[in-house]
């Protein structure tokens, strides 16, 4: 009781939910306008060269993953961070500072990546297509959030770092390697003295470029879209449905075992190699009981609401954080699917992959962002949440949405797979490219429709969290648990 | 090369095989220190609910406290 | 043990980083000693394909092409003889893609040409009924950044010794040596097109993007 008086502060914690909702906004609409594209080819003209299917593609996908998906992390980061240790941004100027360096560095090298890339200036490396100077900002943005992060860490009053806490720390700590590693390049200008300043050849080369690019590309993967969202539900679900973790302990265990088996999966590279076969079997069947630690996540979360499932009905909020770890699980399931080496051959380079990679992204993460910032903004503001039916009306919405999306994402990708391998009774190839291609025109339509969907919803979200904003239901005092909604 | 590779192979699964060994025996301390009731892990739960800034703290983090002695008291 | 690990952050976070770190070595260095040495017959890219792969690579082609063709009769038989890893000695980055939208191109030099092309990237649908490929008609009025091109082939052959200028490989030269070459090659290519403001901003010494991006085409075999 000896910190009475003191608060939570909440500045960039909000900051941070501004602009995931902003970002969350643009980087979907662009998606979806580039889904569209697919299915009207003749909206690529619309924007003169910056409207192409190709431009646009890298800014949707960096707008997403590095706008909307950090932008939430962070909201929650700096908000989960000062609750489970018990501190308060307040006490320490120089560490408020740094998280507010961080937030204002973090939306100037935003605007640079999309103004460059929407200019064509990329490095072509999936997910890394930011030139040199920007890879030096971003790291400089880095360092920031990694010395607010344990400058608040060390400030504690609470000895134990809570679950979301370790996943931040591997969050920080993985992205930091993977990034520094894939994005080495050697700026040509500083070389020669000749052509543009920002320019930059890649170290690698090559099958070598491919080998890094790949295991950056999928850890990235893990380390963006999964441990950090991990440390967000950890929080949000307990705290909201006021039940503690279903088990402390299986949620030790799913984070050592989701650390060693996330970069260590990479055991089908094995396959070809001079090792006796028991051996590569055993390591695979091994890979598999190392899975079953990081399921684990999941099945705590769904655990938590033993007995409590009539909250389910109750809110969305609820709703959609265990809609978020269903999907969760689904899109683990489906990954190591898609590795095995038949499966592979099949899916690979299809529309299957991009089905995969959005109903884990639009489902689990997506949908977590989202609960998350509505599960703060009665903090936040001191008020009711506008709307409960405008949430519900979300939900159903989105979860159509992502439907529609992995359903025709499915279809296509297994119906194009199959086309390219069809021959007829002599042995020719069945199809010419271009029929594999009108052939996807039904589907990439329902695709653009879900995805508009959801970008409907984020509207809704944006709404509800404006008008709770501006409500008058004011809150005398933090809600404990479950967050007061209006009708 | 094919001895790298080899090499390789022969170290990702001795490794793997490491890695389920310490995992499992984890849990098995995790679950008999419980038992015994030297440990109580559950109460960490509570990190997320109590969380207001003028909670008690489940264990306070008191920067004066000689660490080495506290640990063997729990182990 | 882990129990002591979470109250005390520094030693946590060594351990995360540890097994993470440990992990990325052990699945990618192997692989990498298997550095990719060039198949006999690779060349580096001329100073035009170069240039033409800044194209490529400004309007993100590869967000729809794969250059990748993988050991399947299937694949085969549609695009050639399956990609071998030396032949990407003198690619930086690597332009494999991760989705087929469109066809392969990695051998597309073989089978199709400089006028094909030049119909092709203009308006897609006029040679392909059906395609949802986009138009590049910027690409018929924006020149290409020979500088920018020749400054990477320059550092990659200081930096990493690719051999521009051995016997037996592609010539580079100075920056005024070069310049001369990329447009004597351009002129070759224009001289196959039919687009009037391509071929008189080739004769004024200019080098369209289109230019560049279709000796960049050509080259991939
Ligand atoms: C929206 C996806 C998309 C983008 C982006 C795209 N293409 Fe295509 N491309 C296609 C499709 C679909 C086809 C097959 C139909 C056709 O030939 O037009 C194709 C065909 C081609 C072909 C013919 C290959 C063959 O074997 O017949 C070439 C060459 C080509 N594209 C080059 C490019 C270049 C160069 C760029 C970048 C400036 C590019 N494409 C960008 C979708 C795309």
């Amino acid at each position: 009781m000896q910190n009475a008086g003191l608060e939570y502060d909440y500045t960039v914690s909000k900051w941070f939910a501004y602009l995931a909702i902003i970002f969350g906004i643009v980087g979907m609409s662009i998606g979806t306008y580039i889904a569209f594209e697919l299915a009207f080819p003749g909206m690529n003209e619309w924007f003169g060269q910056y409207g192409t299917f190709s431009r646009l593609r890298p800014i949707h996908t960096n707008v997403v993953a590095f706008g909307f998906t950090l932008s939430g992390i962070w909201a929650a980061m700096y908000y989960i961070a000062q609750r489970t240790l018990k501190v308060s941004l307040k006490e320490n100027s120089f560490v408020h500072g740094l998280a507010k360096a961080h937030f204002w560095l973090y939306l100037l090298l935003a605007a640079l990546m999309v103004t460059t890339e929407l200019m064509g200036i990329t490095t072509s490396k999936e997910y890394a297509e930011m030139e040199w100077p920007l890879d030096v900002l971003t790291v400089v943005v880095w360092v920031l959030f990694g010395m607010a992060m344990f400058g608040m860490i060390g400030m504690r009053r609470e000895k134990t770092l809570y679950i979301s806490m370790w996943y931040f720390i591997a969050f920080f700590l993985g992205v930091a390697m993977l990034y520094l590693f894939n994005n080495m390049e050697v700026p040509t200008y500083f070389v020669t003295g000749m052509g543009k300043w920002y320019h930059s050849v890649s170290m690698y080369s090559g099958t070598n470029d491919a080998l890094v690019q790949w295991w950056y590309g999928h850890n990235a993967v893990a380390f963006v879209f999964t441990v950090p969202i991990v440390a967000m539900i950890y929080y949000y679900l307990p705290k909201e449905s006021g039940q503690p973790v279903f088990s402390y302990k299986l949620s030790l265990l799913s984070f050592w075992g989701l650390m060693f088996v996330y970069l260590w999966a990479g055991g089908h590279h094995l396959i070809y190699s001079t090792v006796p076969d028991w051996m590569q079997t055993m390591g695979s069947v091994f890979s598999v009981i190392l899975i079953l630690p990081s399921w684990g996540s999941a099945i705590n979360m769904l655990l938590t609401m033993k007995g409590e499932w009539n909250q389910l009905k109750e809110s969305p909020l609820i709703k959609f954080m265990v809609l978020a770890s269903t999907f969760y699980m689904l899109s683990t399931l489906e990954g190591p699917i898609q590795a095995i080496k038949s499966v592979n051959a099949l899916a690979h380079f299809t529309d299957w992959i991009p089905g995969h990679v959005h109903d884990g992204t639009l489902g689990w993460v997506g949908f977590m962002v989202i609960a998350a910032i509505l599960h703060m903004a009665p903090r936040y503001f001191k008020r009711e949440i506008y709307s409960r039916k405008l949430m519900e009306m979300q939900f159903w919405l989105q979860t159509t949405g992502i439907v529609l999306y992995f359903s025709s994402m499915w279809i296509a990708g297994i119906t194009q797979g199959m086309m390219w391998r069809a021959v007829d009774q002599y042995g020719n190839l069945a199809y010419s490219f271009i029929d594999t291609v009108t052939v996807l025109h039904p589907y990439y339509t329902i695709r653009a429709i879900g995805g508009l969907l959801y970008v409907t919803g984020l509207f809704m979200w944006a709404y509800n969290f404006y008008k709770t904003m501006q409500s008058d239901k004011v809150l005398e005092k933090e809600p404990a648990f479950a967050s007061p909604m209006g009708a | 090369m094919e001895n790298i590779r080899e090499l390789q192979a022969y170290g990702y699964f001795f490794f793997t095989l490491f890695l389920v060994v310490v995992l499992y025996a984890y849990i098995l301390h995790l679950y008999r220190a419980e038992k015994k009731g030297t440990r109580n892990y559950e109460k960490y739960g509570k990190l997320a609910l109590d969380d207001e800034i003028d909670a008690t703290p489940v264990e306070p983090n008191d920067k004066g406290t000689d660490e080495t002695k506290e640990n063997k008291e729990q182990s | 043990m882990f129990h002591w690990l979470e109250q005390r952050p520094f030693f946590f976070s060594v351990g995360v980083f540890l097994v993470i770190a440990f992990a990325g070595l052990i699945e990618i260095v192997p692989d990498f000693a298997q550095a990719s040495r060039p198949v006999a017959g690779t060349q580096p890219y001329t100073l035009l394909q170069l240039a033409g792969r800044h194209v490529y690579i400004k309007d993100s082609c590869n967000a729809c092409h794969s250059q990748l063709i993988r050991p399947f009769k299937s694949e085969t038989d549609r695009y050639g003889p399956y990609s071998l890893s030396g032949e990407y000695a003198y690619d930086r980055p690597f332009l494999w893609g991760s989705k087929r939208t469109g066809p392969d191109l990695h051998r597309v030099g073989e089978y199709r040409t400089t006028d094909w092309h030049e119909n092709h990237m203009w308006e897609p649908t006029s040679v392909v009924p059906g395609s949802i490929m986009p138009a590049y008609k910027h690409m018929f009025t924006q020149n290409a950044d020979l500088e920018t091109a020749y400054a990477e082939a320059l550092t990659v052959k200081k930096v990493f010794n690719v051999p521009y200028d051995q016997p037996g490989f592609t010539k580079l030269g100075s920056w005024e040596e070069a310049k001369k070459q990329a447009l004597e090659d351009a002129k070759k290519i224009a001289a196959d097109m039919k687009n009037k403001d391509v071929k008189e901003a080739v004769e004024r010494g200019e080098i369209p993007e289109i230019v560049a991006l279709i000796a960049y085409l050509n080259s991939l075999r």
